[in-house]
This record gives structure tokens, sequence and C-alpha cells, in this order.
């Protein structure tokens, strides 16, 4: 568990294949038929997005550590492949998961601030604090009570001590650990390989160009450096990266899991430019005023 | 949210109560048969609301948390293993294995009943599967932190299974200092000299201590270091457990610097030099060898080197395991390769069945048919102290109470 990944529930129980991840929310859609098409929603995508921000904005007045807040992002996830989003009142979710991740997480705030904090921040009257408690059952009640979450951050930390990452590079890597928390990616890898991708996307993108910014098009490049140097020879490319590379290919790594994170991130960068809170915000609000989700 | 929580599954539809075991401040515990082909005994934890009777919910206190991610996540054969998790009706119930004994239990026995030590071997392969656990507790960054006779449980099998992990927590760089959780951790009769001194950052070691008292334990039927509890004041502020503190000084002698080079900065260091006043044994320890050979002798295990007394690796191993200083101190696995585990016959390890060899019958469990609200005495070997838990950390403040 906590040393080892691979004895985990997470790794067991919560990581999926596209495939078997797709099956999943079609059957929840399915059996919701009816709901799915009255109340239609923005791309799975844009709303994984919004429930990020969402939550980082609940969090942040609170002083939530970041690994808090990632478990409380892991939850959420992890509830939304169980449960159809149309069935649930989202804002009393995200409340929730944050409640619970922080007492998971060993920093512990009062089931009253979480929910003083969500009036204020999303002007949501939850009136009483019995309505997360509930919600706590549900929660874990759908993760089968398998809280404990692995996270890339701690695998990052090993890799920047082998690597000898700079100061730029690792807070860069650390970001795009952040960002993949807006997609399914935590549901579909280990913690190492999406350190690992972080870490390789931070050295070649080099930091200094352009600042921690990352653009879709930087990712593609990255990308791109990633298929040249796998046919070993690489001409001019940097030591570094050479490194790197060489490494990924001795080490048991599926490089392939690389790319394809690689490319999740850079769908993301592509989507995120399109993405507005608002659209979000009015669909759901539609379901959960018309369904009385709310009361 | 969707017309209210309703669980899934139903205790009482999967289980048929049998009896009451026993309660604590976290709740009761009965004992249960499986239904619908469901096969065997089992033990179910009911944790009680935070207020009896409560109609609400409140929200899940952090130590059940930790408790319930914990149970799920651990598996192996000297740690209780939990069957299911259920939550229904405000309430969370915990199903574990059955254990029909656990290690207060048989030495209470030894000590009332029958009035014999406790077979060397018996002891030998308790404390090896105890160990085997441990090490994989603390493989997987899991302290238990509340290690004592009564949460050691032994099936009708003669296995050992570490159980109540309701204190324990993962010490992977924690993001606050482990002290600013749970102020009292470990009941205090097994609670390690650095913990009795302030210590904020403790380790793992608090555990083999534990283990240490236990080992104590199983050889003499007393608990080693048997203090008195000096409880929080109205500020909640943690007292220096004097009594607690002598106790141990009066056999194992004063801690030194010189063998525990970071005594000093311990936060209640400098209560140490007045342990002495007053109290003439301090400064003539009866040393932990004394106290080995005279037990040994009042329980009449043989003299000189044989299978049947923990013998001379005895001695060293409870010395090694009682070190005051906690980087010194024994690891759960190096504890494993100690000479104790392999004098008499080095290819051999361990029973795994402490019960080998023994005929001695011990009695079942008991199981109280009424269930009604049995009152435990507040004895440390059989209750846990009080916990703050995030009713502390996260206290509201004020001015949110009107919500």
């Amino acid at each position: 568990m906590a040393a080892s990944y691979w004895d985990s529930t997470q790794r067991k129980y919560w990581t999926f294949t596209k495939q078997q991840l797709s099956v999943e929310r079609r059957k929840l859609e399915e059996a919701e038929r009816a709901l799915v098409l009255q109340f239609p929603l923005p791309d799975r995508r844009l709303l994984s997005i919004y429930f990020y921000h969402q939550l980082a904005k609940l969090a942040r007045p609170l002083g939530v550590r970041q690994q808090a807040l990632a478990t409380a992002q892991v939850y959420v996830r992890r509830f939304y492949t169980k449960v159809e989003i149309r069935k649930t009142n989202p804002t009393l979710v995200l409340a929730t998961a944050l409640y619970l991740a922080c007492k998971m997480e060993e920093c512990p705030q009062h089931i009253r601030i979480i929910s003083a904090e969500t009036r204020h921040c999303w002007d949501m009257p939850l009136n009483d604090t019995s309505k997360i408690g509930e919600c706590e059952f549900t929660l874990i009640s759908e993760m089968n009570s398998q809280l404990i979450i692995h996270h890339p951050y701690r695998s990052l930390h090993e890799l920047q001590a082998q690597f000898q990452l700079t100061q730029e590079e690792n807070s860069l890597a650390w970001s795009i650990i952040n960002d993949h928390y807006l997609t399914d990616l935590p549901l579909l890898y280990a913690p190492h390989v999406i350190a690992i991708t972080a870490m390789f996307l931070a050295v070649v993108l080099k930091p200094a160009q352009g600042g921690p910014q990352l653009h879709a098009a930087g990712v593609a490049t990255a990308l791109q450096t990633l298929g040249n140097t796998r046919q070993t020879t690489a001409p001019g490319a940097q030591n570094r990266i050479q490194k790197l590379v060489n490494w990924l290919a001795e080490s048991s790594v599926d490089i392939e899991a690389v790319v394809d994170c690689t490319q999740e991130l850079i769908s993301l960068y592509e989507i995120w430019e399109l993405f507005t809170d608002k659209n979000c915000k009015d669909q759901i609000a539609k379901f959960v005023k018309a369904r009385g989700l709310d009361k | 949210m969707f017309g209210g929580y309703s669980s899934k599954k139903k205790v009482i539809e999967r289980y048929k109560i049998i009896g009451f075991i026993s309660s604590g401040t976290y709740g009761r515990v009965y004992k249960a048969q499986g239904k619908h082909g469901q096969v065997g005994e089992f033990a179910i934890k009911k944790f009680k609301p935070d207020k009896e009777g409560e109609i609400q919910y409140t929200g899940i206190s952090q130590s059940a948390i930790r408790e319930m991610a914990l149970c799920t996540e651990l598996s192996h054969p000297n740690v209780v293993h939990t069957v299911e998790i259920i939550l229904e009706d405000k309430c969370i119930y915990i199903v574990f294995e059955y254990a029909e004994h656990d290690l207060l239990q048989i030495i209470h026995h030894h000590n009332q009943v029958t009035r014999q030590a406790i077979p060397a071997r018996t002891i030998k392969s308790i404390l090896y599967q105890l160990l085997q656990g441990l090490v994989y507790l603390h493989k997987n960054w899991v302290m238990h932190r509340d290690l004592k006779p009564a949460n050691i449980m032994v099936t009708s099998a003669g296995k050992v299974k570490i159980g109540d992990l309701g204190l324990a927590r993962l010490f992977y760089k924690p993001l606050h200092s482990l002290f600013t959780g749970d102020k009292v951790v470990v009941t205090i009769w097994y609670r390690a000299p650095e913990l009795l001194l302030g210590s904020r950052h403790y380790t793992p070691a608090v555990d083999l201590w534990a283990v240490g008292c236990i080992f104590a334990e199983l050889l003499s039927l007393r608990p080693i270091f048997k203090g008195e509890e000096a409880k929080m004041d109205s500020k909640k502020t943690v007292p220096f457990q004097r009594n607690q503190m002598q106790r141990i000084v009066e056999i194992l002698g004063m801690p030194t610097k010189e063998r525990w080079p970071l005594l000093a900065s311990m936060p209640e260091y400098p209560h140490l030099n007045s342990l002495a006043s007053g109290n003439p044994r301090i400064h003539r320890p009866v040393s932990l060898e004394k106290w080995y050979e005279q037990n040994l002798r009042n329980n009449r295990y043989p003299e000189g080197q044989s299978k049947d007394s923990p013998g001379a690796e005895g001695l060293s191993l409870l010395q090694a395991l009682l070190e005051y200083d906690p980087q010194k101190r024994l690891t759960a696995e190096k504890a494993l390769s100690h000479p104790y585990f392999s004098a008499h016959d080095e290819r051999l390890k361990p029973s795994d069945n402490c019960f080998e060899g023994s005929s001695i019958e011990y009695p079942n469990r008991r199981v109280s048919q009424e269930d009604n609200d049995i009152r435990t005495s507040s004895l440390p070997g059989t209750k846990r102290s009080g916990l703050p838990d995030d009713s502390i950390i996260g206290r509201p403040a004020k001015r949110l109470k009107e919500g």
C-alpha cells in the first residue's frame, strides 16, 4: 500500500484501461437513458476541468495542502465512474470529497468549516452539515472504503534526486502533475508513469522557453522528440534528454504509456483553451434545479 | 442527495449476531455468524456515532476513516483480516475474521487460573508472528501506535494477528508533525520513553518498545512498567507522565546522554532530574538482568540452556527492544533475525502455531448474550485513552456556529 503501489487497491481496483473506462461510463449512461437525453452535458473532458477548478477554488481559502486537494480530485473521478452525474448534486460531491480527503491526508478540516466555505465559495446554501455527512457515507461506500491514494508527487521526488532536476524543471514537472488531475489520467496509469511523463516533458520543454505555461504545441514537439529519440540515434539531441531516453529504454517503464500520457496532456491543453466555467455551471445547474438535488 | 444514503448491504441480512464481546471509546464489538453461504465466525466492530442516538449525520471521525482505509488496504497472515466494511444507518461496521483469543486473555488465564508460566515455545512463536506482522506494517509505512496484549489476537489454530488499527497511521512524510494529530498515543504501560518525554517526531520504534513490554508481560504475566496515568488537565495540555517514567527508570535506570545522544533535546527532558526526589529506587535500579532472572525463577522456567526456557537470548532480545534510544532500538526486521529465534536449532523457525506442543486449553472468548451497554473499566490495559481527533484541530471558529 503506502510503500507499494503494486499491492494497492488503487492498482487492483481503480486503474482502468481506456476501454474499460468507457464501458463503465456507457453502462451508467444507458441505465439512465432518459435523464441523459433530457439533460445534455458538456464534453466529459470539459466537466473534468470544471470539477478541478471548482475543487481548487474551494480548497484555496482553506489553505488545504496540495496532496489533500489531489486526493479529493481522484475521489471525485472515481465516484463518477460509479454514479451517473445527473443523479447527484456535484457541488455537494465536491465539498464532501474535499472534506474526506483532508481527513485521509492528515490535515482535517471541520465539517462546519467546509460547509461554510462551500456556501461562501459557490453561493450554495448547504444548510446543514448533515448533507456533507450523508454524502460522505455515499462516497466511501461507492469507493468501497478504498481511500488511500498513491500520487505521482512522491515518484517525482525520487526521480528528482536521481536525475538531478533543476529547480525549474522540478517545479514544471510538479505543475504538469497538477494538470494531470484535470484528465482521466489518474484512473488510467500508475503514479510513476505519470511522474516520468511529467519529468520528461519538463526536461524537454525547458522551462526557460515561455515560462511554466504549457501549450499543446510545445508538448506535441516534446512528443516528437520522444518519438525520434526512440530510434536510439538522434543526432543533435541534447545529452540530458538522450540520457533520459536511454534510461527509459533500459528501464521496465512502458514507453507506450508515457507517449499515451503525453497525448492525453496535449489533448487537455488543446481543450483547455476552449473551456469556460459558465457553460458547465449552467448545464449542471439545470438538472440540479429541475430534479431538486440541492434540497 | 439522490433521496438520501441507503446501504446496499445490510448487516442484519448478512450476519447473525451471536453476542456482545467488548466495548471501548470507539463503539462495540460483536461476535457474529455468516448467513447465506457466508461460512464462519466474525467479529463486527460497530463505531458508535459521535453522540449516542444521533439522528443526523455528523461526519466520520478521523480515526475511523484511518482504520477503514488501512483495513481495506492491508493484507497479511499476521494482521487481522478485514472481510468487509458496511455503512448503514449512520453507523460504520467493520467485519473482521474472528479470533477466539487475545494475549490479554491468555496472560490472564496463566496468571489467575492455572498459575503457571506460559510455555517458552508458545512465547517464542507469539513474538515471531507478532514481529512478522509488524515488519509488514512498517514496510508499508504503517505505525500501529497502540500495541498491547488486548490488541494482539490469537486464533484457535494458534495464529497471531495484530488487531485494532484504530490508532494506526501512515508515517511517510506526514504533512504535520505526528504530534499535532493525536496528542496521546499508546496505552500508557506500553508507551515508549520518547513519547513520555514529549518527542514530536516519533518513529515506528514506538511499536518495538511496546513489543518489548509485551514480551516481558508474557514472561512475568504482569505488565513490566505498570504506571499510573496522569490525566489531562482542563486546558487539555498533556501532562508529563512522571509515574510511568519512574516505573521504567526503577528497572532500567536513568537514561543517559551517552546511551541516548538526543535525550537532552526531548521537550520533557528537564522533568527527568526531578524523578528521583523522594524515590530511592530510582538511584538503585533493579536492572533488566535482575528483573529477568527473578521472573524466570518465579515462573519456574528451567535454569540454564533449555528449550523450555527463554534463556540468555531472551534477555538479549528484551534488552534490545527496551532500548531507551529509539534509533538504537531493534527494528522489527532485525528483531526477527535475533538469535533468540534460532537458538536450539538454527534450521527451525519458531512454529506458526503458537499452541504447538502445548496441551493447555484456553477458555473461549466470553460472549455476552445481552447486548446492553456494558461499561468498560478505565484500566489502561482495557481501554484506550481518549483521542482528540479532528475535533481539536479543526475546531470551528465561533462565528461559524450559527449556520
